[in-house]
């Protein structure tokens, strides 16, 4: 049967292991050895609206299986500018590709698109609603940084109101055991009631707080995020609160030699460069690993897993 | 006002349905939607409105004299008014009685709220809205995952 990859919380927390453990194996695996996995294979990456490092990342993982990608970057390069619906480009690009990456502005996009597709799916970010290879290469960081998921203390720091990065973060953590999580945002951008009520029925615990100091003292690693300007009915209350959350070098003198900063960028000046050069920068390995999980997510929905032969 | 009144102002029917225990101030709601099926047209209908009920304090009735009732229809009172009775008669008795219930899932029924949502950008795609729990009166937008509640999705009947 057809696999696709829409939304986190089709995952149960045997698959998100599987995920990670697939994605660690293909790290391991020689670049020869990767690049004769999936020849002849084509990735259609569809992107109705512009990304950097998650259309490369997969562009790249195809390349580096030995496959091939056709695609386009923005809606004005496909016949979207000319008027044909969604569900049409999905009809027409199934006929080319053997699986297909999507990012569009609306939500549920991705979901459509397996509906219709004969091909696997692949949800690249559909609106404001689910970039579920995101969550999973964040984990698969997470874990390569600390060995284990389970009962690490985590800062979430930023627009934790809108951030669908942060929200499928809180979902796919909640499956963990005892993780611990400390919410900093300012008021306006505090994470969704539902969520906070979400923790309830499982082991992990939220925390509200205002201090990143504080946050950098108790936790294991902090999650850094983009405070969106966008997002501010009131421009005033933007400009109170846009530098509140910025990290830089000298915050991060005395925590643990494990801990960990990690963004799931592009970053405007939430981390400043200086952190860059201390080993507690994680973030451009974290961009690396979303190439890498983006490898086994394709393996896995195309049914070629290293040492499976490919259907 | 005794019963025997209340017959008089909406008489039994020979054969038919009665929509029974509709909430004060949706029969017309109910109304418009039989309205939208043309092999209703000719049936002869009757609504009252404001009936004194003992178990609802007031309610309206609908009386339908039709062979048949679209399932779409039922489905569509089960969004708009779950817990309605409907009567099926026969030469004036009550021949089977359904309480329709919130299901778990309504397919293709209402838009779904979230204007971002691809199904209304693309409304030839079918829509599908499952109760989030079991008891629950939320439901959850198969497409976008946008949860809402069986009142906004009432008020979002696909036309």
């Amino acid at each position: 049967m057809k696999k696709d990859l829409v939304s986190i919380d089709d995952l149960a927390l045997e698959s998100i292991l599987d995920y990670l453990d697939l994605a660690a194996r293909v790290e391991s695996m020689s670049g020869a050895e990767k690049a004769s996995l999936l020849p002849g294979r084509i990735l259609a990456t569809l992107f109705f609206e512009p990304s950097t490092r998650t259309r490369l990342s997969f562009e790249a993982a195809m390349c580096r299986l030995g496959g091939r990608v056709i695609g386009f970057s923005e809606a004005a390069n496909s016949s979207t500018a000319k008027g044909e619906s969604f569900s049409d480009t999905i009809r027409t690009v199934e006929q080319y590709a053997d699986i297909i990456a999507v990012r569009h502005p609306k939500e549920g996009t991705a979901r459509l698109a397996s509906e219709i597709s004969r091909v696997p799916i692949i949800n690249a970010g559909d609106g404001a609603n689910q970039h579920p290879t995101q969550t999973l290469l964040d984990l698969y960081t997470i874990r390569k940084f600390f060995g284990r998921v389970d009962g690490l203390k985590i800062a979430l720091v930023g627009d934790l109101k809108y951030s669908r990065t942060i929200h499928s973060l809180c979902r796919a953590l909640l499956l963990f055991e005892g993780v611990s999580m400390t919410l900093v945002s300012p008021e306006t951008l505090r994470l969704p009631k539902y969520l906070m009520k979400a923790a309830a029925a499982a082991t992990a615990t939220f925390r509200e707080s205002d201090s990143l100091a504080a946050a950098l003292r108790e936790c294991d690693l902090v999650y850094m995020t983009r405070i969106q300007k966008e997002r501010f009915p009131d421009l005033v209350d933007y400009e109170k609160v846009k530098d509140s959350y910025r990290l830089d070098a000298r915050m991060l003198e005395g925590v643990p030699g494990h801990f960990k900063v990690l963004h799931p960028l592009p970053r405007v000046n939430e981390i400043s460069p200086d952190v860059d050069s201390t080993p507690h920068a994680g973030y451009f390995e974290q961009a690396r690993n979303g190439m890498i999980m983006r490898q086994a997510i394709i393996l896995d929905l195309l049914d070629a897993r290293p040492g499976r032969s490919a259907t | 006002m005794t019963p025997q009144n209340q017959i008089l102002l909406i008489p039994k029917i020979e054969r038919g349905f009665v929509i029974d225990h509709i909430p004060a101030g949706l029969g017309i709601q109910v109304m418009a939607l039989i309205g939208r099926w043309p092999e209703l047209e000719d049936a002869v209908v009757t609504l009252g409105l404001n009936y004194k009920s003992t178990r609802m304090g007031r309610k309206d009735m609908i009386k339908l004299q039709a062979g048949s009732l679209p399932p779409r229809l039922l489905q569509m009172l089960a969004l708009v008014s779950p817990g309605v009775t409907i009567k099926h008669i026969d030469n004036f008795e009550v021949i089977e009685k359904v309480v329709i219930q919130v299901p778990e899932l309504f397919d293709n029924l209402a838009r779904c709220l979230n204007p971002n949502c691809i199904t209304n950008a693309e409304p030839h795609v079918a829509t599908r809205f499952r109760r989030v729990e079991s008891g629950s009166r939320h439901f959850q937008c198969a497409h976008c995952e946008r949860v809402c509640t069986l009142d906004e999705l009432a008020g979002h009947i696909k036309v």
